[in-house]
């Protein structure tokens, strides 16, 4: 039985998505709040950081205790995180329990106490999360490549810088939940086993009656890519690089996720062939499409001992470039199994199947069912590709690396 | 869900849940073989010898390998622990067949000496990677410590010198002794049919001559011994602690799982309001690790080096008082809440379920429906937990830490 995808507009303009899936007995949803890093105040950086755990610490007259048992009384299963544009907040749980989570969250994001003392507590985490980012290069050099590849503040750091957290204090952050925690632009989406009419009268009862702010509008300049260093005395130089792709709304953007197959889906895409089984070069290799709503870039991670680092960077650099000199039809074919395999089966999950559907809207303003995905890759064809890549072509990178050398990048 | 299960006249095991409304299928074959069947000597050669299973057979070469997962859109891996080595894969249903016929050539890898020596380059990067990755090498170093001369201590990865040291020989005379057919349970989840399955395996591993494959069981209560060293690079303290605990045979594994949830889960554990809450760490978990005839209970802490022996002394005083401060019915039942729902959600997606599966099996050698191990998880009482606390005391842990010089 095909999923049942229905989308609803409160009067607020917050969105309500529900994806109907049949037998499965979890529900899972995810909250995306418009405070993301890139539409926080300069001199602000890791803010939403901290907000999104000062807004646990008690919210709807209930304490932080009274919360946490509500939701463990729920077993629920919960995550958050900050992205670019937005703070998302998830979580899975048995579906008979998704009404009351649902009411639990809207407390959460409508009525957090935001309490002077505990503002503290979340600071001080915010800062040990930013000092831990330092003993895990292969996450900071993800956060390094976003921060120099797209402009300021598109590619902000989500964690934060030190002195902008070291000066942040609770009633900065309180003016920054309140101006940014615009229910209008706010994106609920659900997958499992929902009722979407109860989905809809819940969501319109608990939060059409909030107004909606100004919307952001983020400006920022073209960017010019190059190479950064970071040194730190570990086994490993580890190598991430990123050039520019295309946005999910341009017609070429199938062509580009093949393409990015073709590098790397499975193990016997070109990276992992060439760098790990033919050299020896690496253990972790792989090219991954990232998208922000106004530019995308293809980014890829090698980890590897010193003495190998530069002849990595060069085999991964070459194989980029070389991918528009000819596609293989096998490979082709090859990397469109394996994109429309992983979309299938990524949709069993329903924590996965919300994200992705919350995503869809923000990007696209629709959620795209799972037919028109596999269709849609249907018809990427090796022209089409090689086309894509004509127009935007592997001719610049950047490139970050942590280790204890420096290479020599182009 | 329908169970099935077939033996065949080898001594290979064939399970297999039927799931028909999953939009996928999900196979593994789990060898009964790791690190703590390893001698020094050969130390890492389980973990090799799974990348090494990658590399082809006699007729397949390793490209091909990956080259016919990848035309099935599979995705495909492969793990090792101390005491298992598990290769899976997941495909949409009418692609399982063909993914069940690779891995059985598969399990008969030719090891040739050119794919040996060039898959030694990517071991060396692993054991490189995880240095750089403090939160791992705290366990791997505290479990080398905790368990002293007990086989569980060995590193699953090994060391650079005894991979630099081993050879393909050696690493042949290991797979023969210990990839046979009797020690292996092929495990299949999902929509897929069970008797096209069993034939499939049948002719494919039916020939393979099976042979002892023996492992001491022991338990072991843990040295308790307390380390501490430095590393330049670091900015954090990685503190990891370990206990023992019960087996996974033991009937009161879940109990066990449920004390350790209560103790430090990442939400509303003790652990939790103690340290995180107050943000005198940045992280602090514990969970349990039931293995075959031993356990343990493992705690990772990550704090400023400023705060790292406060968040130790809560962390000592929170066991030390877990029989008087005693376990409430109502944080029992948050943690089962948890523990359930985690079970619902896992098990909707058949690779989820093929673990559990796979795992149950080879531990009890039977199969447990989801419905016991809820009712299983319901039974448990607050007894069951401090009976738990008092045979095995926390507070005499083994502990091993690293920070900033």
């Amino acid at each position: 039985m095909p999923e049942i995808i229905n989308t609803y507009n409160l009067l607020n303009g917050m969105t309500v998505i529900g994806i109907e899936v049949p037998a499965v007995q979890s529900a899972a949803f995810e909250f995306m709040v418009p405070a993301g890093a890139a539409v926080t105040p300069d001199g602000c950086c890791g803010a939403p950081s901290v907000i999104e755990d000062w807004v646990f610490r008690g919210a709807g007259g209930k304490s932080s205790r009274e919360l946490s048992d509500i939701m463990d009384g729920m077993g629920l299963h919960r995550g958050s995180s900050v992205d670019s544009k937005h703070i998302t907040f998830a979580a899975a749980m048995q579906a008979e329990n998704l009404s009351k989570a649902i009411d639990l969250y809207a407390d959460i994001i409508l009525r957090p106490a935001l309490d002077a003392q505990q503002f503290e507590y979340s600071k001080q985490l915010a800062l040990q999360g930013l000092m831990s980012l330092d003993d895990d290069p292969r996450t900071k050099i993800k956060l390094m490549l976003r921060e120099h590849f797209y402009p300021d503040p598109l590619g902000r750091n989500t964690v934060g810088k030190q002195e902008d957290l070291q000066n942040l204090n609770a009633e900065k952050c309180a003016q920054i939940c309140n101006e940014n925690f615009r229910i209008s632009d706010c994106i609920l989406a659900a997958a499992g086993k929902i009722n979407f009419h109860k989905l809809c009268d819940q969501a319109e009862r608990l939060f059409a009656n909030h107004k909606s702010g100004m919307t952001h509008t983020i400006s920022h300049n073209k960017k010019t890519l190059g190479y950064h260093h970071y040194p730190y005395e570990g086994a490993q130089v580890h190598i991430g690089l990123m050039t520019n792709s295309i946005t999910p709304d341009n017609p070429q953007y199938y062509d580009a996720r093949v393409a990015v197959a073709i590098l790397s889906g499975g193990m016997s895409s070109r990276l992992f062939t060439e760098v790990r089984e033919k050299r020896g070069l690496v253990y972790a290799v792989g090219a991954s499409y990232h998208s922000l709503k106004e530019m995308a870039g293809i980014g890829c991670y090698a980890g590897t001992t010193p003495e190998k680092a530069q002849e990595t960077y060069d085999v991964i650099i070459a194989e980029f470039r070389k991918l528009a000199d000819g596609i293989a039809e096998d490979e082709l074919a090859r990397a469109k199994t394996g994109l429309q395999s992983a979309i299938v089966m990524q949709s069993e999950s329903t924590i996965a199947r919300s994200g992705a559907a919350g995503t869809d809207y923000y990007m696209l303003g629709k959620v795209r069912t799972l037919d028109e995905v596999k269709q849609s890759i249907e018809k990427v064809t090796t022209k089409s590709v090689i086309d894509y890549l004509k127009d935007n072509p592997f001719e610049n990178f950047c490139s970050v690396t942590i280790g204890p050398n420096e290479i020599k990048a182009i | 869900m329908e169970f099935k299960h077939k033996k065949l006249t080898n001594g290979l095991d064939i399970i297999g849940e039927l799931n028909r409304d999953a939009q996928s299928a999900a196979v593994g074959f789990f060898v009964r073989t790791g690190a703590r069947d390893e001698t020094d000597d050969i130390n890492g050669v389980s973990h090799y010898l799974e990348h090494m299973l990658f590399k082809g057979t006699d007729k397949i070469s390793a490209f091909d390998v990956n080259l016919r997962f990848d035309e099935l859109g599979a995705q495909y891996n492969a793990h090792t622990t101390e005491e298992n080595t598990v290769f899976y894969s997941a495909t949409l249903p009418e692609q399982i067949y063909k993914a069940i016929e690779l891995w059985c050539q598969m399990m008969r890898p030719a090891l040739r000496d050119d794919d040996f020596n060039m898959e030694k380059n990517v071991i060396l990067e692993e054991i490189a990677m995880y240095k750089d990755l403090p939160q791992f090498d705290v366990l791997e170093t505290c479990r080398n410590l905790h368990f002293g001369v007990h086989p569980c201590g060995k590193s699953v990865l090994g060391s650079v010198e005894s991979i630099k040291a081993l050879t393909s020989s050696q690493m042949r005379g290991y797979f023969e002794s210990r990839y046979v057919p009797n020690n292996i349970t092929a495990c299949i989840a999902g929509n897929f049919d069970f008797e096209q399955t069993c034939s499939l395996i049948e002719k494919g591993c039916g020939s393979w001559k099976s042979g002892p494959a023996d492992r001491k069981l022991e338990f072991f209560n843990g040295t308790a011994k307390k380390e501490s060293h430095t590393k330049k690079n670091l900015n954090c303290k990685h503190i990891c602690l370990m206990s023992p605990t019960v087996s996974y045979q033991d009937e009161r594994a879940y109990a066990a799982t449920l004390l350790a949830k209560i103790i430090g889960d990442d939400n509303g554990s003790r652990f939790f309001w103690a340290l995180i809450d107050t943000a005198i760490a940045e992280s602090a978990s514990m969970h349990c690790q039931a293995m075959d005839g031993v356990g343990a209970f493992y705690t990772y802490i990550r704090a400023s080096s400023e705060n790292g022996d406060k968040a130790l002394a809560i962390v000592a005083d929170i066991f030390k008082t877990i029989k008087n401060n005693k376990i409430t019915a109502e944080e029992l039942q948050k943690a089962k809440n948890k523990v359930l729902s985690g079970i619902t959600i896992n098990n909707e997606i058949p690779m989820g379920r093929l673990l559990e599966l796979g795992v149950n099996w080879v531990y009890l050698g039977k199969y447990r429906p989801v419905e016991e191990e809820i009712a299983l998880i319901n039974k448990v009482t607050t007894d069951d937990l401090h009976q738990i606390a008092q045979e095995f005391p926390l507070e005499h842990f083994t502990q091993f830490s690293l920070g900033p010089e």
